[in-house]
């Protein structure tokens, strides 16, 4: 609680160096923070096992939307050419998969892409409308020449005054300041 | 000794499998003796026949030579070597084009196995050409009483196979050589000009690569059966050629890593890239050979259809079956996940199965034309196509102690080695 009476969001330290923020998501990566993130104009390469991130859990919403997709394809096809209204087309058979395939895989590709897309958006927690961080002035520099690493109030390991002091001595941070809820 | 364990492993299980496909089809070709295999030749060929009114000369009906049989077997093992090395070459010819970094530290193993083309590729063509008028039946018709043949004159006469088949596979193993000996200049003076060179014959070269492959393979396999037309035959090469290649690649640079040779510049991102690679060449394949089947199938015209009804007569279905799942299904789902492909208890098996998908598929490509009823295996199979590997190996072995494992002067190979390295905490100077 601070002075106000209201929980902060977490306390953002600020870089300017991509070395220094590299080094740094390693140690709240070692220190064992959990909610976290890192915040650079520019991808840095090496920043996800500098932080740790799992691999992310995409691909199983792809799986299963491109599954999905391809039964979807050869069941609409087979119901229609030939389970509801057998119809020959240039002398072939009702149903094979052979010419069900074309529109199954196009199904497969769509459905695979929609459950990636809509899966990353879900596991992100996306869309959300505000961000405590954005009402920030310090770190609007975020889209522009500083690097950030905010430790939010609801990790466990949070303590305003040990975490403060984590990141200004321990990380080396520039500044360090805490961000209002 | 640990990593020559992981690499016999797979060898014994292609052995195996090969065994097991040895005697299974003893017990197949002794099953369909019974049945007279003349007569079936009859309804793929009857419509070849009435399509161009010349008639297929391929089988006059009697059991086919043994020179015959020889060469169907010698060419399905030239045709799986050659897939190793036109595979290499194009790997090369990518790294070059995309001004590619992450493959620096693997592009020398390429350089290598592509430099088997010569002279290795070209004196292992010589039985090919002596063999030739018992391998390729077209070579002894007469084009004046075969319309297929007539029409595909221009490439399909004696000196133009004689003259335009060997120039091929010289000019590849030139441009193989040329790049090896850019590649090695470099390693000397590490001036940019070498890149430069290279990248310039890239990108010339990939458009003859693309036209000169398609038309050695068009030589070389399609005309078996010269009747038959098919404009994405090279590319259905191609893809398998590709994707045989990379898992070898695979194999050798992990073998190489794990030696210790390329332990200090290849890293997880190169054998990663490489299976995702692998990875995308299982599909390329499949589409590309669906497409040629689906297209043959959907036109239904007599000229191509014959073509893919002889592989779905007899045991050939079979086969064809093996390669739809061996081929495509059971190497794409196992590769789906991310992690397996730096998973070297998957992979290696993996590394085995495509090799012997491979040489299934161009068995299914070759050796039909011989055996209408089904495959017929002999020991001579496994011999001609470990024999001829194994050499090739050996040669590869051989040269790659000549020169240095990689690059050594790259401009691009500190890039490629630091690129993703993570540091540990502490390692990096932080600011202050």
């Amino acid at each position: 609680m601070n002075a106000t009476g209201t929980r902060p969001h977490g306390i953002l330290a600020e870089f300017d160096t991509t070395a220094g923020i590299l080094d740094a998501a390693i140690r709240c990566r070692d220190a064992g923070y959990t909610k976290w993130d890192v915040y650079t104009p520019f991808p840095i390469h090496g920043m996800d096992d500098a932080m740790g991130v799992k691999k992310s859990m995409v691909g199983w919403f792809t799986f299963v939307g491109g599954v999905t997709g391809f039964t979807t394809g050869m069941t609409m096809i087979w119901f229609m050419n030939k389970f509801d209204y057998g119809l020959v087309v240039g002398g072939k058979p009702l149903f094979t998969p052979l010419f069900a395939f074309p529109v199954s895989y196009e199904l497969t590709i769509l459905l695979g892409a929609f459950a990636t897309l809509f899966g990353m958006l879900f596991l992100n927690g996306l869309p959300r409308l505000h961000n405590p961080l954005l009402a920030n002035a310090r770190f609007k520099r975020a889209s522009d020449d500083r690097f950030f690493i905010c430790i939010e109030s609801e990790d466990p390991k949070y303590s305003e005054e040990a975490t403060r002091a984590f990141l200004s001595e321990r990380c080396h941070a520039n500044a360090v300041e805490i961000v209002e809820a | 000794m640990k990593t020559l364990t992981t690499l016999i492993k797979p060898l014994l299980a292609v052995l195996g499998l090969s065994l097991a496909m040895v005697l299974g089809a003893g017990r197949l070709s002794a099953e369909d003796a019974p049945k007279a295999p003349v007569a079936s030749h009859g309804d793929s060929h009857g419509e070849a026949k009435a399509a161009h009114g010349g008639g297929d000369h391929s089988h006059a009906g009697a059991a086919p030579s043994f020179a015959r049989v020889f060469g169907h077997r010698y060419l399905t093992a030239y045709m799986f070597c050659l897939s190793l090395c036109m595979g290499s070459l194009f790997l090369i010819f990518i790294h070059h084009l995309f001004d590619a970094s992450w493959s620096v530290p693997v592009r020398r193993v390429a350089e290598q196995l592509a430099s088997l083309l010569f002279p290795w590729m070209a004196v292992l063509l010589i039985p090919i050409l002596v063999l030739q008028k018992d391998i390729y039946p077209w070579l002894t018709i007469d084009p004046a009483t075969d319309h297929a043949l007539d029409v595909k004159k221009v490439l399909f006469n004696q000196k133009g196979f004689n003259v335009l088949l060997p120039a091929l596979v010289l000019s590849w193993g030139l441009i193989a050589h040329t790049f090896r000996r850019w590649s090695l200049a470099q390693d000397k003076d590490g001036a940019a000009i070498w890149t430069r060179k290279s990248r310039v014959l890239a990108a010339g070269g990939i458009f003859y690569f693309a036209l000169s492959l398609t038309l050695g393979c068009f030589y070389l396999m399609k005309s078996l059966q010269h009747q038959f037309f098919s404009t994405m035959y090279g590319v259905y090469y191609f893809a398998g050629s590709v994707w045989t290649t990379l898992v070898t690649v695979w194999v050798i640079v992990i073998w190489l890593k794990d030696k210790g040779t390329l332990a200090q510049v290849v890293h997880r991102r190169q054998i990663q890239d490489i299976g995702v690679w692998f990875f995308a060449f299982t599909v390329f394949y499949a589409y590309i050979h669906f497409s040629q089947y689906f297209l043959i199938w959907n036109a239904a015209i007599p000229e191509e259809t014959f073509w893919y009804v002889r592989r779905e007569h007899g045991a050939w279905k079979w086969v064809g079956f093996t390669i739809l799942f061996g081929h495509f299904f059971v190497p794409f789902l196992t590769l789906l996940n991310q992690d397996v492909k730096l998973n070297k208890t998957i992979m290696l098996p993996m590394a085995a199965w495509a090799w012997l998908m491979h040489y299934v598929d161009m068995t299914f490509n070759v050796m039909p034309v011989c055996f209408p009823e089904g495959p017929e295996f002999s020991l001579l199979d496994p011999v001609l196509w470990f024999g001829m590997a194994g050499f090739l190996g050996f040669m590869f072995l051989k040269n790659f102690g000549s020169a240095a494992p990689y690059p050594l002067r790259d401009p691009r190979l500190k890039e490629a080695v630091t690129h993703h390295e993570i540091p540990a905490a502490g390692a990096v100077q932080s600011h202050h």
